[in-house]
């Protein structure tokens, strides 16, 4: 496969301010990369550089193996797909369209004949000489987004463009857009803060933080694997759980600290004893047991049931949230046992929050079935 | 009474009474006079009948006597060519430093307050001003264009008939202009941010984006802007009665000038009021022209 994009060494300072930290990305041909991050990452920032609307400080920066460094936004080729649509508001939305052609010189009915072509494939046809305060927002998304696919350009940029729509729209344009990417086999860089559309959107999702590429892979690996804290906690929903524990005297168990309770659990493989860890656990790792019966029993709290799942909070510090699909006849108060299935036990550095590879076979079957339900009733 | 009372405390009364007193001050301070004045245009007034409401009715008379006077056309004309000149001075250079202070360099925002010191200046003393500045002997003018080889000889701006009009356009071009810079600049940072990056994205280069996007998108603004321009200088007094006094020989002698000059100069009200109300025939269309323009704002 040819790289489409590709940054060496990208660097961004405002001022004093360093809003990109070294960033490396090789995004190859056809793929669709998740930029996600919470607020502040430098997600947008590294997106609008892509487009040119930013100036990298340093490092080079290449689409379809030219360097576009010096290279004005409107020489880079690339269309992007803005937060608030930016629609021209003077023209209709057939107007809209042929922009792009338009300036190019493109001749009238030739533009007119694309623009119709696009519509059709985005459903747009009937809207053509409407003006974009007449549409609604799903349908300015529409005109935004094929307002890029005419110019058949060398990568979509996408900043954020779900992010101004109610949730039912936001899950049905996201299976759109997907379908769209897979249709077109156009390389598209998508900026989100919900790491849900990265994760189900995405073949390659990079998680940023104060600058940094934290980690960057396939989703499910991102799951699977978080390489730090961080990651781990921005990844999935509901949150990881964590908890400061301490390896014990042998080397081979972890103790968990749950304030007035403490956990043993068996470790695969040894780490040094006495180090302080921090364990993480998913909510839908951990299994509800009769008291006694389980790795430790802990009070319950809250419990949220949203129908298909139930979210129960335990009453312990930290907090603990465990998934159960249905039902659950847990209540506050309940005193219940927790199983932890110690392969999907995640340890983490307490200081650095690294990622601790205590190179054990893991039985990654995959995430377990409910997940994905957990997910999508969010 | 009791109900009455009750709807002006807390009902429609309240709305009603709201309205109505901006609008009956509007008719006693604007609106009267206004009629006075339609109605003065179709009387024979003289300095004896000024104090009275019920004078001969002469029908069009005024109209057609204001018609057949030989410097009535030269009036119009200058009238024209004051309003249009002074619009398309003041708005071309007012656009012009909008759009330089809407770069954004340091400074520009204070830069631009400075520049509001013209506006805010009485019309008098801009006047005084450019007295001096347009001066034929001594004037910075002359002085600048002598030296830059744009002319040979003195032009003495206000007394040369050739001249004086433009001596009052130049003086009102730079009263005016900031006003312009202003209103256009709320008009420019009124356009969102991101349509000039779509365009970018979109291909278009600096003069094409100032084209499909600043243009179209501030139709509203210049529409409004234009309209006040024709309102403002068809008010344009003070510039006249201190630079040229409309002379010589009314080479520089506008509708504005003229009325005021006819009515209280030479006494002949009814030419005055006649004048008047052809302007302000004018000043309508343009108040018309601007509340739609204000009201067919083109925004996301």
């Amino acid at each position: 496969m040819t790289l489409q994009i590709e940054l060496n060494g990208v660097n961004k300072y405002y001022g004093a301010f360093h809003a990109l930290k070294d960033i490396n990305l090789a995004i190859e041909k056809g793929t669709f990369v998740a930029l996600v991050g919470p607020s502040g990452c430098g997600k947008s920032t590294l997106l609008r550089s892509l487009a040119g609307l930013e100036k990298i400080s340093t490092g080079e920066m290449k689409i379809a193996g030219q360097l576009m460094n010096n290279v004005p936004p409107r020489k880079r080729d690339v269309a992007m797909v803005f937060q608030s649509y930016a629609l021209y508001p003077h023209m209709t939305v057939e107007e809209n369209l042929t922009y792009s052609l338009r300036i190019r010189g493109v001749k009238k009915a030739e533009a007119r004949k694309a623009a119709e072509e696009v519509a059709a494939t985005t459903g747009l046809s009937h809207l053509m000489k409407r003006y974009p305060r007449e549409l609604s927002g799903g349908q300015r998304q529409r005109v935004a987004m094929s307002r890029a696919i005419i110019r058949h350009p060398k990568a979509f940029l996408f900043d954020e463009p779900l992010s101004n729509l109610d949730a039912a729209l936001r899950v049905h344009m996201r299976k759109e857009i997907r379908a769209l990417h897979d249709r077109l086999h156009a390389t598209s860089v998508y900026v989100t803060h919900d790491q849900i559309e990265a994760m189900t959107m995405a073949d390659h999702v990079v998680v940023m933080r104060d600058g940094v590429i934290e980690q960057q892979g396939r989703p499910l690996d991102l799951y699977d694997r978080p390489a730090n804290r961080f990651v781990a906690g921005f990844i999935g929903s509901p949150a990881m759980n964590f908890i400061p524990a301490v390896v014990g005297e042998d080397g081979t168990h972890v103790l968990l600290n749950l304030g007035t309770t403490q956990a043993r659990l068996a470790l695969a493989d040894p780490l040094a004893p006495g180090r302080a860890v921090t364990a993480g656990i998913r909510p839908e790792h951990i299994r509800i047991v009769a008291a006694g019966q389980g790795a430790f029993d802990v009070p319950v709290g809250v419990v949220e049931s949203t129908g298909s799942a139930t979210y129960i909070t335990s009453a312990t510090q930290p907090e603990l949230t465990v998934v159960e699909t249905g039902r659950g006849d847990v209540r506050g108060g309940d005193i219940i046992g927790l199983s932890i299935d110690t392969m999907q036990l995640h340890l983490f550095d307490a200081e650095t929050g690294k990622r601790l590879e205590a190179e054990r076979a893991r039985g990654d079957a995959g995430a377990p079935r409910h997940l994905h339900l957990a997910q999508a009733v969010r | 009474m009791k109900r009455i009372l009750a709807s002006v405390t807390d009902g429609k009364g309240f709305d009603i009474g709201l309205v109505l007193l901006p609008l009956a001050f509007l008719f006693i301070m604007s609106g009267l006079p206004l009629v006075y004045n339609v109605v003065m245009s179709f009387q024979e007034v003289d300095m004896f009948s000024l104090g009275s409401f019920v004078r001969p009715f002469v029908g069009f008379k005024n109209y057609v006597d204001l018609f057949s006077q030989p410097e009535t056309r030269p009036i119009l004309l200058n009238t024209a060519l004051f309003v249009s000149s002074s619009i398309a001075g003041q708005f071309l250079i007012g656009f012009g430093l909008a759009l330089f202070f809407w770069m954004n360099f340091p400074g520009a925002s204070w830069l631009r307050g400075l520049f509001l010191v013209s506006w805010v200046m009485p019309g008098l003393v801009v006047g005084a001003i450019w007295n001096w500045i347009l001066s034929g002997d001594f004037g910075v003018l002359n002085f600048l264009l002598r030296e830059t080889g744009v002319i040979e000889g003195n032009i003495f701006w206000r007394s040369d008939p050739n001249y004086s009009l433009w001596a009052v356009i130049i003086a009102n071009i730079w009263l005016g202009t900031s006003f312009n810079m202003i209103l256009l600049s709320v008009g420019l940072s009124g356009i969102p941010k991101d349509l000039y990056e779509a365009a970018e994205l979109d291909g278009a280069n600096a003069l094409q984006r100032f084209f499909t996007i600043t243009l179209p998108m501030m139709r509203s603004t210049i529409g409004a802007i234009i309209a006040l321009g024709l309102i403002f200088t068809l008010q344009q007094f003070d510039l006249f009665a201190g630079i040229t006094s409309g002379g010589p020989n009314n080479s520089s002698n506008v509708t504005q000038y003229w009325a005021w000059d006819l009515s209280f100069r030479q006494y002949d009200f009814a030419k005055g009021a006649t004048i008047s109300v052809i302007m302000i025939v004018f000043v309508m269309l343009a108040s018309v022209v601007y509340v739609r323009s204000t009201r067919h704002e083109v925004r996301g």
